[in-house]
């Protein structure tokens, strides 16, 4: 998990301008890197889920962290295809620093609410097993 | 040491807000957040001297650095603010006392770098390898944030921390 959002926010501050244009096509070797470690973040995630299914999906901070979570892969993945690329290697040109800032703050803010959701997780539980309903 | 932990924490009110309903999950949020910048930026320039991403300059990753020293001290303040809240969970873990140890190992292998081949590593060019002392140092210090990230998760199941002290 921190190699995939460590990765996602350094991305975000360098479209926010904190940093100079990181994304180059020479970054393109990195995502691999960042979707192996998504593997293992889904497959620890469906551990999770199966060990305890009503304490996670009786929880609406589950479905905010899920949402967060996807939204900011689709970031990802869409800034990693050609236009997204385009855009990201010219962000700091004037025509496109405002695109490039609005995407930096979504990435930042859905990384930020996936981390928090799943830390707010293991307190806002209102149930833990499923044999609680019969 | 417990105590005066404890004091420090009471007399500043850091006590007093990591025992407020939202307190404790907020901190471990922002520690969380402080480990993914140190992991994005320092650990990416590790993976980059280990040969990931051939072709991106050294120095030009370097530049993220400073954002890893930022979510290293935020790591420092909200550590802090957890062991301080309750030293004797902390003190005593095993778990905790790796993770430090860890991360002292971290420091002086920072040290070494800086001291040894940082400037080596800033000159060289963006498709050649690094030194192989380089690449040491990059593994040793991938491989100890990684087992921090692993400590700091374990800290929890070793509880109550008396009973896995063996030396304490």
């Amino acid at each position: 998990m921190a190699f995939v959002v460590g990765i996602n926010l350094a991305l975000a501050f360098s479209l926010l301008g904190f940093i100079p244009s990181l994304l180059h096509s020479r970054f393109r070797s990195f995502f691999s890197f960042h979707w192996w470690a998504v593997g293992l973040i889904f497959l620890s995630g469906v551990a999770l889920l199966i060990a305890y299914p009503a304490k996670a999906l009786t929880n609406p901070v589950f479905y905010l962290k899920f949402f967060a979570l996807s939204v900011g892969l689709l970031i990802t993945w869409r800034l990693q295809r050609s236009k997204g690329m385009t855009i990201l290697e010219s962000s700091t040109a004037d025509a496109n620093l405002g695109n490039a800032k609005s995407i930096g703050a979504a990435m930042l803010l859905c990384w930020m609410t996936t981390i928090g959701a799943g830390r707010f997780l293991a307190y806002t539980h209102s149930v833990l097993l499923a044999s609680r309903f019969y | 040491m417990e105590q005066a932990l404890l004091q420090f924490s009471q007399s500043t009110g850091i006590f007093a807000f990591m025992n407020s309903p939202w307190g404790w999950p907020v901190v471990e949020s922002l520690h969380f957040f402080g480990l993914s910048l140190l992991i994005g930026t320092v650990g990416v320039f590790d993976l980059r001297m280990l040969g990931f991403g051939a072709g991106i300059s050294y120095q030009f990753l370097h530049r993220l650095v400073p954002i890893g020293v930022f979510g290293y001290a935020l790591n420092v303040t909200t550590g802090t603010m957890f062991l301080s809240s309750a030293p004797d969970q902390y003190l005593y873990n095993p778990a905790f006392q790796t993770k430090i140890g860890l991360m002292l190992v971290a420091g002086a292998n920072m040290m070494w770098f800086y001291g040894t081949t940082s400037s080596k590593v800033h000159d060289t060019k963006d498709f050649d390898m690094v030194s192989a002392r380089a690449r040491a140092i990059a593994l040793v210090s991938l491989a100890c944030w990684c087992g921090v990230i692993i400590c700091g998760r374990l800290i929890t199941y070793f509880r109550p921390p008396y009973h896995w002290c063996f030396w304490c």
